[in-house]
Order: structure tokens, then C-alpha cells, then sequence
């Protein structure tokens, strides 16, 4: 590799280098503004959108069959990727919204430099998730994202609930990326490369199984399991969505899930592939039994995640809890091995960016009203809050997946997708879990307008700002519950992975 | 031209979200000036897609026959596997007719209702929902698809639902408005869910649920006709059911608990006729089932003979009305069974311009009686009320058939056709349904209009503080509809003059329509030889009973009211029938109501729900909940248990696949 | 005379091992921290001995960057436990379970 195809190879990671340039940005914006912060926000927005240019530019890149000669690199530019990172970089410009009308972060107003910092930290490391091709840089983008993610949720020193989540969340994380590197000294022992590609292809010699691999297997899944919150991997995660700043648990929620779920398909669909077959089924390699073993995880993860989350009170909780059902709906998706689940998948993640973001925002505005997230102090906000209410009332029902609703098409087509695999006894399950979760979601609604408060409530005003915010976010929800043939087209010429 | 569909939608959406805010600016909800702006936003949208329609129509007519068909793709709505339904409109011979009829007396029954309406709290909601009726009959008209159209037909049948009730605190006879409106939505849904059946079967038989598709490969297949013949009689159902045919009538005649522009645009002049517009759309299907066409043509008699039947006797100035409609819905029916697919249409057209002509001009009547609407407390309205009374008078001779306003042309097309191509019996029916439809009639225009004046002094002790005032005649927001309404009563049957008075250019209006039945027609292949003497013969007969009618009816109405009486006494038995409208209502009531109330109250209730149903559920939702508390009570809070349970989860994992191995 | 593979995979087994232990018994959390240090260690010592043995530089390679954040990490452990000492005064595990259920 001579200097020029270095420096050729660098357009492919512009988004990267605008993130990080973005970083530098803040930090020297940081120190030379002192004492004015208000300048930080705008500069991540519009790092951000100039991110999305290079992005979508990602989408017409071809994804070109590999040679499997040593060639490709640790970097991957698809279309696949150009997804998540637009789901990425939408969350993150509606995060940094969120962030300027929370009371949390706003108190702690003299260490925006390092919040906005952090937060692109975070993206970057995303970036490098969605994308890598290589077990070094999965872990190096995992650990960047990671340590990014720990300080967040801690961000609000003063909060005991702040710091403890974050110590449990570090430990846990800590622990876990342990895990996976061994898993990956192994697997690095066994053949003797990093690199997705080539340990596929040397997973083609009939060499390979045993024990010894199956751990190694096993507990790189663990490393990825902890970030998309799979049981049993996901017991930080109540704890850690509950303790954290509402905008950061938001914010891990729907970007940090997305990147780790790009991940989990990159790296299962690049590493055990054996073949596509014509109507777009994934024929893997005769290693690991992953299909069964992602269905078990699946249905473990949404039952554990709906059934704990039917006797919670705190909001931020419930939502947490919803969050991991939603992740286990997630890899039923995965589960079926096929192009069409994971259309499936693209179509369900940009929807439920929405609805979940949306659900967080209206908690955390009402929230800063009333000082509570406790289901109990809802009652009667139909009344004193109603825009609110219907807001949070349409994000809840699209969770749950009603008609007509956006949520109720990405349940739709992961359906479609299990029906056509003929895999009904899951989407069966998967159903039931559903009714479940139709339960807690419709709790708070009946909290908010069949009961009435103890003590008379003022009318609330929402500020015009919020208002906007909220109708961003609600106009997706109805528009792609309707009119969502963009959508599906988009995520269906976004499949395509590098080499695929 | 999506246009037409999009604009009813942004005035919904308009007045619907914003119509409170705007009513309460400027303090009293009752301000004229915020209502004008809710009627202006709310007619205007309609009367946009009016203009549009015009210009597609001219537009379409610029063009040569063959290529009268566009379709407008907006974009796919579903596309799984083998179905693929676009979010796509049809705009052809047949649609535009029909978009014509529904955005131009749309419009025009808007404007009169910024005048009817005036003061109403519920002004704005009542323009937003007349504007979603005109947004999902466009959408059942346009539809290029059964799913669409699906969509269209739920649609109105939720808008009329919601304006029958939309007094829903008032009292409607026995019961409320919102009783009648829930009579109304449960009627329809007997005839939706034929409708689905019908629409599963199509999808089951021809693989696609596309117009196009369907009817080519209806006319191609070999599809057996029992095949049809299923169908076909699924669909007929969902269209008795929204256009109150025979079993399914009872719940127009209720229906007019809503605001009377409510029932002059969606219970006479468009919703009503959804089925007979699908049931021509559909004419291939119905062509290849030509006994379910029998059974649709006698379904229609009857309906028509019925309908009129009743009317006769009521003294609601609505109710006859909509007994009259039902009637006149017979007549479509009947034409659609004959095969005179066109002539239903046409029919369809003329009725809707007299039809919501009587049923403005009953609500011109009604508002300056101050909501009285017995029409034995009317009479001698003419001298207060003129333009009223006139134009009634031109809606009453158009609906009764006589020449040459536009219900002579339609009617005696339809029994024109029902004699040539159906038979002697389904003719005499009609003509004697003409008969008594133009009785009826003229008793409503004499008692109300001619006469003693019998309002006023009769009943002093009523509760109503206001009967003491005067009758009077209504805005000009509300007149100039009625005019225009009935200039077109009076002339819009020229465009369909049947081919023996026209010569040699034949019926302009069926010539319009043809290419759409064509293949329907080819396949009836009923063309019995008829002279033109014959058809004149049997015209003459019509015209001269209709006329014969008027007079009697003005004979015992005006002249001898005595013999009114008298007559009613003598056959007390059949009055009483009438009167009670052959008591199908209570026939209901009796044999399928009571019974499923009981049922349910005693078996359902008790036992299946109680005892059965609620036990599976609440032992179901104990048993998740005991379990949720299990998976609740995991989260201990302490980091190290957790971190226990990935390496448990690690190693039984590694278990399993092991063991599988 | 080289030492045979084997006993270097053991040793970092056996380390894994001990650092698992320690992450799941230890209740202060400094010491946990202490055990994550050892459980990234012995994937380092893996790695660096497949690296050797195979004479593939990848894994030395990554050895690098597995110390640039396991640095990292403990640095931003140590400032979370810090921040936690200061609002409840103790570093033991199993008494920070306000967030549960």
C-alpha cells in the first residue's frame, strides 16, 4: 500500500474525519469562548449535517464483492452503514436539542465543552462501530464509545443516582469488554488475523469448531450483547437508563443500540456467511447454530424486558425496560437470517429512533414541569397538559405497535419477515409479548386521563421550541404510519453490505 | 387532479385543528365574522376540486375515446408478496361523472350551510367533517383499487355516522341522535362485512385487487359463474347496506337526525349512491352473474314500491323525503339489474340534483319553522316563502317525471330498460312506484306549501317560546343554492335525451359512459327488439299517470282534506301498516336484536364472558404478573449479581451449543 | 530452549480466570477495577503470545492499543468512583443499590 492509496482510502471515513474534526472544534471553542457556551450546540449541529453530506454520498457506494487477498482494510463504506449512521446523526441533532431545554444539563451549564465533547466522542465511536471491519477497531470503536458513555452517565456529578449509575455502568462495561477481548485473543490464536473477511474465508477450511472456538464465539456475542442490552446481558441497563441524565439515556437508547446492532449484523452476516441464496436467505456457515441461538436470546431478551417492565413506576425505568423488548423485537429480525429481516430491521430502527426519542423527550419536558418521573405523579395530565399527553399517548401506542401509528408498520414488516421464514411459533411469542407490553404502555395513559389527580394541576404551557420539537418527531410517526413506501425503499436499497 | 382529493383533506385538517381557534378568536364562539372564514376555508376547498374537476372533465372530453382512462400514481401503499395496492386514483368516463356530482353539489350544499348553520357552537366541526366526507367520497370514486375504494367507503360511512350525531345532545324521537347515528354505523357494517367477503374473494380469484387487473381478467378468465355469483351477491350486500336497499334500509329513514345539509349531500345525493356506483364499477362481475343481477333488479323493484309505499303516509317533511330517496335508489338498482348500467347513473346524477334540491328546500322550511318538521303543521307556505316554494315546486315535478325536467329522462330511461330488457312485471312495478312517488310528492308540496295556513295558533301551550313568529324567507346564502339547484333540475336531463328524440346522435350521456360498460353490456347481450313505438307508448303511460297523481293529490289535498281522513279511517289495518313502515323495525327488533341481547345478556355476559372469559384472562394476567415480580425482583441493584449472571448466561450458553452439537 | 505455548495460554487462562473471580467477589470497587485491569491483561498476554508464535505482528499491534484504553479506562473509573465517594462516602459495591427493580 503506497502513499497514494493511503491517502485515496481517506475519502472513504470523511464522515469520520468531520466528527472529528468537530471534536477538536469544541473543545479549542471551548477554551477560547470561556465563560459563553451557547456557541457549542450550534457547532455539533452543524458538524453534524455537514457529517450527513459525506453519509449520504456513502449511499451510492457500491458494494463490491471481495477478493479476500488481504485488500480490504478495517474500514467498511456501504450502504448498510450509510443507514445506521443517518440514524446516528438524526438522533444526535435531536439530541443536542434535547440537551438545551433540559434543566439537568442546563445547571450544569459550565462543563458543556466537555458534554458536547463527550457526546461526539460518542459518535465517533459509533461511526467506527457501524463500519469496522476488524476486531481491533470493533473494540477500539466499542471501548471509545464506551468511556464516552460512562462519563455521560455520570454526568451530573452532584446526583448520587448519576454517579452510581455510572459506576455500575463501567463496571459492567468494563467487565464485558474483558470478556470479548479474550474472545478475540482467541480467535486472533486460531487463525491468525483480525480482519471480518478473512476469518471468513478461513472459516471455510474444515478445520475449524470445537470448544475452544465456540467460547471465543460466545463471548465476543457477550461484548456486543452488553452494548445492544440482550439477555443476559442487559441488567446495566434499568439501572443505567434510570440513574443517567434523561438526554444521554435517550440518547443510548437509539444510537449506542444501533450502532452495536450494525455491528452484531456486520459481524455475523461478514464472518459466518457461507452464501446468499436467490430469494435472499443467509446460508451460514456450519459452525455455530447462531439462528437458534439468536432466537433463544430474542425471546429471552423481549419476555425478560416486557414482563419486568409491567410493575414499573418510574418512567425513565418502563422505558428502559421497553427499550430491551424493543431490542429483543430487534434481533428477531436478525434471527431469521435473511435480506428481508434485515429490511426489516433498518425499517423498525429508523422508526423506532422516533417514537423512542419522542417517548424520552415528552418525559423528560414533563419532567422538568413537575419534577417527577414517577408514573403516579401522571394522573390527570390529560387535563393540565393535554399536547403533552397526546404526544406521549401517540409515541407510547406507536411502541406499542397500533395502527396508525408508524410503530405498528415496523412490527408489521419484522412480521412479514418471520411469517415468510416460516418461523410462526416466534412470531407467535413475539405477538404475545406485544399484548404484554400493551398493558404498562396503556397504564400511563390511563394514569394521565382516566384518573383524576389528587390535587388540582394549573394548565401547562409548552414552550414553542419544545412544540417544535415535538411535532418534528410526531409527523414521522403518522407520516410513515401512512406513507411508508420511502421508507421501505430506502431500507431496501440500503442492505447491501460491503461484499455483498 | 389528485388535487380534488387533497384539497376536501387540507380543509379538514384546516378546520379541524384549527376551526376552535378560530371560532374563539374575537371573543363569542357565534361571531359572524370567524364563521364566514371557517365557510369560506370549508367550501372553498370543495369548491377548488369542483373547478378541478371541471378541467380535468374538459380535458378528458379534448381527447379521443380510447385514451379517456388515466391513472394517477401518488405512490405504493402495500406491497407484500402477491398484493401490491397503490395509493392510486382512476379517472375515467365513469369517475368523473361522478366526481362532478359530488364536488358540484358538495359545493353548493357548503355554501348553503354557512347559512343553515349559522350560529351552530359546532360550526367548525361541522365544516370539518363535511370536509373528510368529501375527501373519503373522492377517494371511493377516484380509487383505482378495492382496497382504496375500501378505504373511500369506510370512510363515509365513519362522516355520516359522525353527522347524523352531530346534535348528539338533542332528542330524536324516541331515543337521541347519537342512537340513530350508532343505527346507522352497525346497519353498515352488516354490509361492509359482505363487502370485505367479497373483496377476499376477488383477491382469492383473480390474484389481485387492482381495477384494471380484475375486470380484464373478469372478461378473459374462465372463471366459473357460481364463482361470480358469490361475489357478485357479497358485493351487492355492502351495497344494500350503504345505499338502503331491501334488508338494510331502516337506518336512512333515521339517519335524518343530522343536520339537514347532512342529509340532502350524504343520505340523498352522494354516499347513498356508493353502491350503486359500485355496483356499475364492478358491472363486469355483476354482468357475469346474470342471476344475482335478477336478484339485484328485484331487490330494487321492491325497495322502490316499499319505500314509496311508506312514504305516502308520514308526515315528517324529512322522513318522505327519505323514503322517497330509498325509492329513488330502488330505481338505480333496478336499472343496474336490467343492465341499464348508464341509466342508473344517469339517474344517479338528476337525483342528486333534485333530490338534495328537496331536501334543501325541506331545510329552507325547516329553519324558518324554527325546526318544526311536521308537515300537518305547515301549509300555505308559499305566500312566506316564495323562492322556496318555487324552487321545491320545479324539484317535485323533476322527481315525479314529468317532461321535461331532468327526472323524466332518467326515470323513464330506467323503465324504458326494465321493459325492454327485464320484463313487463319490473315495469308495471316501477311505473306504479312513479305513480305513487309523484302522489306522495305532490301531498308534501301541497301541505306544506298550498293551503290553510295551520302553524302558529295551534298549540299555544307548546313549549317552544319562538312559534309565534312568522315564517320567512331564507338568506341568499341559502336561496341562490336552491336556484341553482333547480336550474339544473330542470335542464340537466338534456345531456341524456334518449336516442328517439336526439336522432341520429344517440344518447349523448350513455355515448360518454359506454366504453366503461362495454364489456359488461357484451356479456348481458340483451337487446330485445323494441319499436320505438313502444317506447313512446309506455312514456305516454308514465307522464300521464304522473300527471293523473299530481291531480288527485291536489284533488284530495287542497280540495276535499276530508277525503284524506276518511280514508285513513276506513282502511285503518293498512294505514296503520304504512305508518309504521311495514314494522320492520320492530321485525329487527323481534328476531335478531332481542334475541342477541338476551343471548348475550344471560349466556354471553354471565357465563362465556364471566365466568369463562374473564377467568382464562385474569389467571393469564396473574400469571405474568407473578412472574414479573420473579424477573422484577433479579434486579437486585448490585452490579456483582449482575456481572454473576452474564458469566451464568456465558456458560449456559456455551451449554447449549455443545449439547446441540 | 523456548517455553512451550501452552504454558503461556495457561498462564493468561488462569489469570482470566482470577480476574473474573475478582470482578465477581470483590466488593471494593478499586479492587474490581484492579480485576478488569487483569482480565484485559490476559488477553494482552494471549495475544502477544499467538502474536510471537506465529510471527504475525497484528497481535503485538493490537497489544497497544488494548494498554492506550485499558489506561483510559481506569483513569475514568477511578474519577467515576471519586465522584461516587464524594456523594455517598464508600466504594463498596453491594451498598450502591439505590437503582433497582
Amino acid at each position: 500500500m503506497n502513499f497514494q492509496s493511503l491517502i485515496n482510502s481517506l475519502q472513504y471515513i470523511k464522515p469520520e474525519i468531520v466528527i472529528a474534526v468537530v471534536i477538536v472544534l469544541v473543545v479549542t471553542t471551548d477554551l477560547i469562548m470561556g465563560k459563553n457556551k451557547s456557541l457549542l450546540p450550534w457547532i455539533s449541529i452543524a458538524g453534524l449535517i455537514v457529517a450527513s453530506f459525506f453519509v449520504i454520498e456513502q449511499f451510492s457506494f457500491k458494494a463490491v464483492s471481495s477478493n479476500a487477498n488481504g485488500s480490504i482494510g478495517m474500514i467498511t463504506a456501504d450502504p448498510f452503514g450509510a443507514f445506521f449512521k443517518i440514524i446516528v446523526i438524526v438522533s444526535s441533532i435531536i439530541i443536542v436539542f434535547f440537551s438545551l431545554s433540559s434543566n439537568e444539563i442546563k445547571e450544569a451549564f459550565e462543563r458543556h465543552g466537555e458534554y458536547y465533547t463527550l457526546i461526539f466522542g460518542m459518535i465517533l465511536g459509533m461511526f467506527f462501530m457501524i463500519s469496522s471491519a476488524d476486531l481491533i477497531l470493533i473494540y477500539l470503536s466499542i471501548e471509545l464509545l464506551s468511556l464516552s458513555s460512562y462519563i455521560l452517565a455520570g454526568f451530573t456529578k452532584h446526583s448520587l443516582r448519576n454517579s452510581e449509575a455510572s459506576l455500575k455502568y463501567i463496571i459492567y462495561g468494563g467487565a464485558s469488554s474483558g470478556i470479548m477481548l479474550f474472545g478475540i485473543s482467541i480467535i486472533y490464536g486460531l487463525t491468525g488475523t483480525t480482519n471480518l473477511y478473512l476469518l471468513n474465508s478461513f472459516f471455510h477450511l474444515p478445520q475449524f469448531g470445537g470448544f475452544i472456538f465456540w467460547l471465543a464465539c460466545i463471548l465476543i456475542f457477550a461484548g456486543i450483547g452488553f452494548k445492544i442490552s440482550a439477555a443476559p446481558f442487559h441488567f446495566w441497563t434499568p439501572d443505567v437508563y434510570e440513574g443517567a441524565p434523561i438526554t444521554i439515556t435517550a440518547y443510548l437508547s437509539i444510537a449506542s443500540k444501533a450502532a452495536g446492532f450494525a455491528l452484531l449484523i456486520r459481524f455475523i452476516k461478514v464472518t459466518f456467511i457461507d452464501s446468499v441464496d436467490a430469494s435472499g436467505y443467509w446460508q451460514l456457515l456450519n459452525l455455530i447454530d447462531w439462528k437458534s441461538f439468536l432466537i433463544l436470546i430474542s425471546i429471552l431478551t423481549m419476555t425478560l424486558g416486557n414482563f419486568a417492565a409491567l410493575w414499573q413506576s418510574n418512567m425513565k425505568r418502563l422505558l428502559a425496560y421497553s427499550s430491551i423488548a424493543h431490542a429483543g423485537y430487534l434481533l428477531l429480525g436478525l434471527a431469521v437470517l435473511s435480506d428481508q429481516g434485515l429490511i426489516a430491521i433498518l425499517i423498525y430502527f429508523a422508526i423506532y429512533a422516533f417514537m423512542n426519542l419522542g417517548a424520552f423527550f415528552v418525559v423528560m419536558i414533563i419532567a422538568n414541569k413537575i419534577g417527577s418521573e414517577e408514573i403516579d405523579d401522571y394522573k390527570g395530565l390529560g387535563y393540565s397538559m393535554p399536547f403533552l399527553s397526546f404526544s406521549i399517548a401517540v409515541f407510547l401506542i406507536s411502541l406499542t405497535g397500533i395502527p396508525p401509528t408508524a410503530g405498528f408498520i415496523a412490527k408489521l414488516y419484522l412480521f412479514i419477515a418471520l411469517v415468510d421464514a416460516k418461523m410462526i411459533a416466534v412470531a407467535v411469542i413475539a405477538l404475545l409479548n406485544t399484548v404484554v407490553s400493551l398493558y404498562y404502555y396503556i397504564k400511563v395513559l390511563k394514569n394521565m386521563y382516566l384518573v383524576r389527580p389528587e390535587k388540582e394541576m394549573p394548565a401547562v404551557l409548552v414552550s414553542p421550541a419544545a412544540f417544535a420539537m415535538l411535532i418534528v418527531l410526531l409527523v414521522p410517526i403518522f407520516l410513515f404510519g401512512i406513507y411508508f413506501t420511502p421508507l421501505v425503499n430506502l431500507a431496501k436499497s440500503s442492505i447491501g453490505l460491503m461484499g455483498f | 387532479m389528485y388535487l380534488t382529493v387533497l384539497l376536501p383533506l387540507l380543509g379538514f385538517i384546516i378546520n379541524g385543528a384549527f376551526g376552535s381557534k378560530i371560532s374563539a378568536i374575537g371573543g363569542s364562539a357565534s361571531d359572524r365574522r370567524n364563521e364566514k372564514v371557517i365557510g369560506i376555508i370549508g367550501s372553498g376547498v370543495i369548491g377548488l376540486s369542483f373547478l378541478i374537476t371541471i378541467i380535468a372533465f374538459f380535458q378528458t372530453l379534448a381527447l379521443p375515446v380510447e385514451e379517456r382512462k388515466t391513472i394517477i400514481n401518488l405512490f405504493t401503499w402495500l406491497k407484500v408478496s402477491s398484493l401490491d395496492v397503490g395509493f392510486a386514483y382512476q379517472v375515467d368516463q365513469l369517475s368523473l361523472i361522478m366526481a362532478l356530482i359530488v364536488t358540484g353539489v358538495g359545493f353548493i350544499i357548503h355554501v348553503y350551510s354557512i347559512g343553515y348553520m349559522h350560529g351552530d357552537k359546532g360550526f367548525w366541526r361541522f365544516f370539518a367533517y363535511m370536509n373528510l366526507f368529501i375527501f373519503a367520497m373522492m377517494n371511493l370514486i377516484l380509487a383505482d383499487n378495492f382496497v382504496l375504494l375500501f378505504l373511500g367507503w369506510e370512510g363515509v360511512g365513519l362522516c355520516s355516522y359522525l353527522l347524523i350525531g352531530f346534535w348528539y345532545d338533542k332528542k330524536f324521537e324516541k331515543s337521541t341522535t347519537s342512537d340513530a347515528a350508532k343505527k346507522a354505523f352497525v346497519v353498515n357494517r352488516i354490509g361492509d362485512f359482505g363487502f370485505l367477503l367479497g373483496m377476499f374473494l376477488i383477491y382469492l380469484t383473480f390474484n389481485s385487487l387492482n381495477f384494471n387487473e380484475v375486470f380484464t381478467r373478469a372478461s378473459a378468465f374462465g372463471v366459473p359463474e357460481t364463482t361470480f355469483a358469490f361475489i357478485a351477491i357479497f358485493l351487492f350486500i355492502g351495497a344494500t347496506g350503504k345505499s338502503a336497499q331491501i334488508p338494510l334500509f331502516v337506518w336512512l329513514p333515521d339517519a335524518m337526525a343530522g343536520p339537514t345539509p347532512v342529509s340532502a349531500l350524504i343520505h340523498a345525493a352522494t354516499m347513498v349512491t356508493a353502491g350503486v356506483y359500485m355496483v356499475a364499477r364492478c358491472s363486469i362481475i355483476f354482468a357475469s352473474a346474470p342471476a344475482i343481477l335478477t336478484v339485484v333488479a328485484v331487490i330494487g323493484t321492491l325497495t322502490a314500491l316499499f319505500a314509496a309505499t311508506i312514504g305516502i303516509v308520514q308526515n315528517d317533511i324529512k322522513k318522505v323525503l327519505a323514503y322517497s330517496t330509498i325509492s329513488q335508489l330502488g330505481y338505480m338498482f333496478l336499472a343496474m339489474g336490467v343492465g341499464a348500467f348508464s341509466a342508473g347513473i344517469f339517474h344517479v346524477m338528476t337525483h342528486a340534483f333534485f333530490k338534495a334540491l328537496l331536501f334543501l328546500g325541506a331545510g329552507s322550511v325547516i329553519h324558518s319553522m324554527h325546526h318544526e318538521q311536521d308537515i300537518q303543521h305547515y301549509g300555505g307556505l308559499r305566500k312566506h316563502m316564495p323562492k322556496t316554494a318555487g324552487t321545491f315546486l320545479i324539484a317535485a315535478l323533476a322527481i315525479s317525471g314529468i317532461p321535461p325536467l331532468s327526472g323524466f329522462f332518467s326515470k323513464d330511461e330506467i323503465l324504458w330498460y326494465s321493459f325492454a330488457n327485464g320484463g313487463f312485471l319490473f315495469w308495471l312495478i316501477g311505473a306504479l312506484t312513479a305513480f305513487i312517488t309523484a302522489f306522495y310528492m305532490f301531498r308534501l308540496y301541497f301541505l306544506t306549501f298550498e293551503g290553510k295556513e295551520r302553524f302558529g295558533h295551534e298549540k299555544p301551550a307548546s313549549t317552544r317560546s319562538n312559534r309565534g313568529e312568522h315564517p320567512h324567507e331564507s338568506p341568499n346564502v341559502m336561496v341562490i343554492p336552491l336556484i341553482i339547484l333547480a336550474v339544473l333540475s330542470a335542464i340537466g336531463g338534456f345531456i341524456g335525451i334518449p336516442e328517439i328524440f336526439s336522432g341520429e346522435h344517440g344518447n349523448i350521456f350513455h355515448g360518454w359512459l359506454e366504453p366503461v360498460f362495454k364489456n359488461a353490456e357484451r356479456k348481458l347481450a340483451i337487446y330485445g327488439l323494441h319499436t320505438h313505438f313502444q317506447e313512446i307508448l309506455l312514456m305516454t303511460i308514465s307522464v300521464a299517470g304522473a300527471a293523473g297523481s299530481i291531480f288527485f293529490a291536489r284533488y284530495i289535498y287542497l280540495r276535499k282534506p276530508s277525503i284524506a281522513s276518511g280514508t285513513a279511517k276506513k282502511f285503518k289495518s293498512i294505514y296503520n301498516l304504512l305508518w309504521n313502515k311495514y314494522f320492520v323495525d320492530e321485525l329487527y327488533d323481534a328476531t335478531v336484536i332481542n334475541p342477541i341481547v338476551k343471548t348475550s345478556d344471560s349466556f354471553l355476559w354471565r357465563i362465556a364472558d364471566n365466568k369463562i372469559i374473564d377467568g382464562l384472562v385474569n389467571g393469564i394476567a396473574s400469571l405474568i404478573e407473578s412472574a414479573s415480580v420473579v424477573i422484577r425482583k433479579m434486579q437486585t441493584g448490585v452490579a456483582q449479581f449482575y456481572a454473576v449472571i452474564m458469566m451464568v448466561g456465558i456458560a449456559a450458553a456455551l451449554f447449549w451449543i455443545v449439547l446441540s452439537l | 530452549m523456548s517455553v512451550p505455548i501452552e504454558y503461556y495460554l495457561l498462564l493468561s487462562a488462569f489469570m482470566f480466570i482470577v480476574g473474573v473471580a475478582g470482578v465477581l467477589t470483590r466488593r471494593n470497587a478499586i479492587v474490581v477495577f484492579m480485576s478488569v485491569e487483569l482480565m484485559l491483561n490476559s488477553a494482552n498476554l494471549t495475544l502477544i503470545t499467538f502474536s510471537s508464535f506465529m510471527g504475525n505482528p497484528v497481535g503485538q499491534l493490537f497489544v497497544f492499543f488494548v494498554m492506550t484504553v485499558a489506561a483510559a479506562e481506569a483513569a475514568v473509573g477511578l474519577a467515576i468512583i471519586i465522584a461516587l465517594f464524594r456523594n455517598k462516602q464508600t466504594v463498596n459495591i453491594d451498598e450502591i443499590n439505590i437503582l433497582k427493580w
